[in-house]
């Protein structure tokens, strides 16, 4: 209102005015002229090229046996946890049927990584980087920290954290078969009916992840793998079966044929039965 | 000041309070980019890696598939580009070997047509 009782139009043509500006200025930002994609780094890479990306250095490692320039590419990627990113890629890989055998080099980069101390890296372990670049930091924790400027830094110290010795990877004994030292019927109302529970380890009682199971009926067939649930262990895989129907299962890797498995019917005192599950143990002698 | 004066500045303030928030408060973000959008230090290391696994297999044309992630230009360009940066920045010899080798072997490398594939 102004002093003459009229409504007056005020400012408004400002506020229209800025509101044009504002328009104009975010049409140019994020339309005309925005931000471009050039000359990234590896950290800013979609979750699937980076996969690709940790493939091409699984091989790349596999073909040189260089582990410190290995560790120095696979830092660029920003993964926290490299060696369970790597894990589970690998398992994914085999489990999707590994068409570019690359699941081998991711599991035996990985395997390779987690006998070493967490975080050893050389500036020298890559070829140059640009000179504008600044080369990657490593925190103790082995995380990427990034510059405020988004590019990925490196420190030129030598950073050893102090873990104790490195434990060694349980890998499966090329050739060596695996026995089923354990078979029993699980009755626990909580599980899944008919659930097949199989832990798969090596001669020194450690689970085994990415072990394939065959697992065969009547009508079909079915390939499974370890360390698939890592919750569970690393050596734990499951299937459920149906009702009225026998199952055989037998590790692809070599052990003996588990016949007529199908579902257990459980008793408990005065009560009718129920049906329960499986749990079978698989060990290299 | 006259009203269209005014008008015109809160238009220009305006226009700079969108670029101001626009280009450094809420600019585009660098997420899930794509292996050709890579600094060039970072596509010759990739490149670098390539060589290395085929001078292990003697894959080229998983060579050049995994190349092809990085453009559309042909392999061996890609391969090229790669060797020249690694020239100027003074590789190892060893991995300059390694590049010399697959940009080589790229350039006399003939992709089977895809209507000829079994």
């Amino acid at each position: 209102m102004n002093t003459e009782g009229k409504p007056g139009r005020g400012s408004w043509y400002l506020l229209t005015g800025l509101l044009i500006g504002l328009t104009l200025g975010l049409l140019i930002a994020w339309v005309i002229a925005p931000v471009t994609y050039v000359d990234t780094a590896p950290v800013s890479l979609r979750s699937d090229f980076k996969d690709l990306y940790r493939s091409l250095i699984a091989s790349a490692y596999l073909a040189t046996g260089d582990l410190g320039r290995a560790q120095s590419r696979l830092s660029l990627l920003g993964d926290v946890d490299s060696v369970h990113v790597l894990s589970l890629q690998a398992q994914n890989t085999y489990a999707s049927g590994d068409i570019n055998g690359t699941a081998n080099a991711l599991s035996k980069l990985a395997d390779a990584l987690k006998q070493l101390p967490q975080v050893i890296l050389t500036p020298s372990s890559l070829p140059p980087l640009m000179e504008s670049s600044t080369l990657p930091v490593l925190a103790a924790s082995g995380v990427v920290t990034l510059t405020p400027n988004n590019r990925v830094t490196f420190s030129p110290t030598l950073m050893v954290t102090p873990t104790p010795r490195p434990t060694r990877t349980p890998t499966a004994t090329i050739g060596a078969a695996f026995a089923l030292i354990s078979q029993e019927n699980v009755c626990d109302g909580n599980l899944v009916v008919g659930l097949i529970q199989i832990d798969v380890r090596d001669a020194s009682s450690q689970p085994l992840p990415g072990i394939e199971i065959v697992i065969t009926w009547q009508t079909g067939e079915e390939h499974i793998f370890t360390g698939l649930k890592p919750e569970l262990g690393d050596g734990y895989a499951d299937f459920v079966m149906n009702p009225n129907m026998e199952y055989s299962i037998q590790l692809a890797s070599g052990s003996q044929v588990i016949n007529n498995l199908h579902i257990p019917t459980c008793q408990t005192d005065g009560s009718e039965g129920y049906p329960g599950g499986i749990r079978l143990v698989f060990q290299q002698p | 000041m006259s009203r269209w004066i005014k008008f015109f500045v809160v238009i220009i303030l305006g226009l700079a309070v969108g670029l101001v928030y626009g280009w450094v408060i809420n600019p585009v973000e660098y997420t899930n980019t794509a292996p050709d959008t890579l600094r060039a230090d970072y596509r010759s290391d990739y490149v670098l890696m390539v060589a290395e696994v085929f001078h292990a297999d003697q894959n080229i044309e998983l060579a050049a598939r995994r190349l092809a992630l990085l453009g559309s230009e042909p392999p061996a360009q890609i391969a090229s580009r790669a060797m020249e940066y690694a020239l100027g920045v003074n590789y190892p010899t060893s991995d300059l070997n390694l590049l010399q080798k697959l940009t080589t072997s790229l350039q006399a490398w003939q992709p089977m047509p895809e209507g000829n594939l079994p």
